[in-house]
């Protein structure tokens, strides 16, 4: 990434999965900051094998939507459960300017890496948790996936014809979407206050309200008890996925770009200067940069060899795929 | 206590957009930098294309301007930056520029909301039924408040440019990266849909590991033919799985389905309209929602909406 890059010198440290923690980071890596992104052994991006991944081989390595999604960062496989996995971690936090992740809610305060803790622990982090409903609130825990949040955030109701409420469902679940795009700006935001007070923060980013957000104008109609608008008749021509990827100006935009090594992968939604992105590395393997991220994070020689002889540190899942 | 952006001083040109997906964009970036400190000064412009934009309030004002402008302030420059489409642009001597345009930078055919769902795909994933709200200009705005930030912060002067048509590409990038990637097109029919309840819809949203729960919650034999054994012969049988699973959710409330699906961990939830949602116990807890329906920002400083705001902190 070239110095005059806006985030440059920023690192990041993500914890994230899928696509709502995951591309988030990925963009903070576009504007210019260093991505480390840290699995581990019994924790993988559930993204490594999300279709059909080959038992006989080393999949983990070879998902197509994860090496798509995760272009361009360094990667740690590190067992945050182990104590010791959690002191290289913390070696790498002192260094590090953002954390983000999105955990199930609880999971991380379950192995001693709550929110609260790494802010005193860390008081210059700013730790962003991108969580369905949000940190806290009666509904905290209700289980979601994106298109879950696209009916209890008011979504589905304006969308369809009356009284058929529709979701985008599996290929696009909008709302892990759009929080990618919010996300980014917010933690910048974060940076820039703690560039003025030198704080940390923690941000709690709901999924659920940002969709409400982005239909904003609607609750305050309803509150003013205007009626519903009638819905807008269907269109009756829109592309499918191959008239997508053939169509010349989705082929001259940056939606999708190409890695070093021509694969497709994951674009941005801008250009600086008038220039597209260039994507300067493909996908590194799981924990390809144990040693040398852990190692300049000041982690010693003597104890990455104990770590990785405890399978503390790894480069292999402990798992097999998802049948 | 300082907010991210106070004493940054921005130009909203949204009044002087000349088309409406354009204007709503840079009013939604501006609408974001507003609540995080900025100065954001939007001109008037005859013709503003927010200010008669449905739906309309009792008092006259539209109820998409009273979201979007919210915090804008009178003031002249100097500006640290500047939000519009081109030709608004030209003529501000802003160091940094946000541009908003159709298919990219000089790219402005005329266009429309249902036009960018269209040509990006979208529309694939509801049958060509729009989304609700303005979605497309308001993921753009994101996408613009992000870039925007990232070159405030840095003080880099420069021009950051945003397409609509690449924004909601980007959000669509599955169907694209699935014919790149895979070879082969994304299933156009999905077993996540909605489905009729007592008093309602349900979202029916489930993976495969999640399926055996589902089984047994709707608990017919019929659900224990191979036909519904894997997500591939469960998406060949798609309507049949739908007509054995109907009875059940119509049977039942939202509320009661909810219930159930949650304590076996699948994440069904029930479809809410926006006046349910401003009594929703979530939102409540959370303060999201203002008795007049306006949404804070969707974001939390170490607990707390806008810490910086004396009236925040009262």
């Amino acid at each position: 990434m070239p110095p005059d890059a806006p985030l440059h010198g920023i690192r990041v440290v993500d914890l994230g999965w899928l696509t709502a923690g995951a591309a988030s980071a990925t963009l903070l890596l576009d504007l210019g900051a260093e991505v480390v992104k840290v699995e581990g052994p019994g924790a993988l991006d559930p993204f490594r094998d999300w279709v059909g991944a080959d038992p006989g081989t080393d999949w983990w390595n070879r998902s197509p939507f994860f090496l798509f999604t995760n272009r361009g960062k360094r990667s740690v496989c590190l067992d945050l459960k182990d104590p010791r996995g959690q002191a290289a971690l913390f070696r790498l936090l002192e260094g590090a300017d953002v954390l983000v992740e999105n955990y199930r809610r609880g999971v991380l305060a379950s192995f001693g890496l709550a929110p609260a803790t790494l802010r005193a622990r860390f008081p210059r982090l700013v730790i962003a948790s991108i969580s369905s409903q949000g940190e806290d609130g009666p509904e905290r825990d209700m289980v979601s996936f994106g298109s879950t949040l696209e009916a209890t955030a008011g979504l589905a109701a304006q969308t369809g014809p009356e009284g058929q409420p529709l979701i985008t469902g599996r290929n696009i679940n909008y709302p892990d979407q759009v929080v990618c795009l919010f996300a980014a700006g917010a933690i910048i935001a974060a940076l820039a206050r703690r560039d003025a007070t030198g704080e940390g923060t923690h941000l709690d980013l709901s999924q659920r309200e940002l969709t409400a957000f982005l239909l904003g104008e609607t609750f305050i109609a309803a509150a003013a008890g205007v009626p519903e608008a009638p819905r807008p008749a269907p269109e009756t021509a829109f592309r499918d996925g191959p008239a997508l990827a053939a169509a010349p100006e989705f082929q001259s935009g940056t939606a999708i770009l190409r890695d070093p090594a021509g694969q497709p992968a994951k674009g941005v939604p801008w250009r600086f200067g008038g220039h597209a992105h260039v994507l300067a590395a493909g996908c590194a393997k799981l924990g390809a940069d144990n040693r040398a991220v852990l190692g300049a994070a000041g982690v010693p020689a003597a104890e990455l060899d104990a770590l990785e002889a405890a399978g503390v540190l790894a480069t292999a899942p402990r798992r097999k795929p998802a049948p | 206590m300082s907010a991210p952006f106070a004493g940054t001083r921005v130009l909203d040109l949204s009044a002087h957009a000349a088309q409406l997906p354009h204007a709503l964009a840079v009013a939604m970036a501006g609408r974001l930098l507003a609540d995080l400190g900025a100065t954001v000064v939007r001109p008037d412009a005859p013709g503003d294309p927010l200010r008669a934009l449905p739906p309309l309030l009792p008092d006259g004002a539209s109820a998409t301007a009273r979201f979007l402008l919210r915090g804008r302030v009178a003031g002249d420059g100097p500006f640290a930056a500047a939000m519009g489409d081109a030709a608004a642009l030209e003529g501000t001597d802003a160091p940094i520029r946000l541009r908003v345009s159709t298919f990219g930078p000089g790219e402005d055919p005329p266009t429309s909301e249902a036009r960018l769902m269209a040509l990006s795909g979208m529309l694939a994933a509801t049958g060509g039924h729009p989304l609700g709200g303005h979605q497309p200009s308001y993921a753009t705005g994101l996408a613009g408040f992000t870039a925007l930030a990232a070159l405030l912060r840095a003080g880099r002067p420069e021009v950051a440019d945003v397409s609509l048509f690449d924004t909601c590409c980007w959000l669509n990038w599955k169907a694209a990266a699935s014919v790149l990637l895979l070879g082969s097109a994304a299933g156009t029919r999905d077993e996540w849909h909605t489905l009729p309840a007592a008093d309602g819809h349900v979202a029916l949203v489930y993976m495969a590991k999640d399926w055996p729960a589902l089984r047994d919650l709707v608990g017919d034999p019929r659900l224990h033919e191979p036909r519904f054994a894997t997500q591939a012969s469960r998406g060949a049988h798609l309507a049949e799985l739908d007509s054995v699973l109907a009875p059940w959710f119509a049977g039942r409330t939202r509320a009661e389905i909810t219930a159930a699906a949650q304590a076996r961990r699948i994440p069904i939830g029930p479809v809410l309209s926006p006046r349910e949602l401003l009594a929703d116990r979530q939102h409540r807890a959370r303060g999201f929602l203002a008795p007049d329906g306006m949404p804070r920002l969707p974001l939390l400083w170490d607990g707390a909406a806008a810490p910086w705001s004396a009236a925040d902190a009262a």
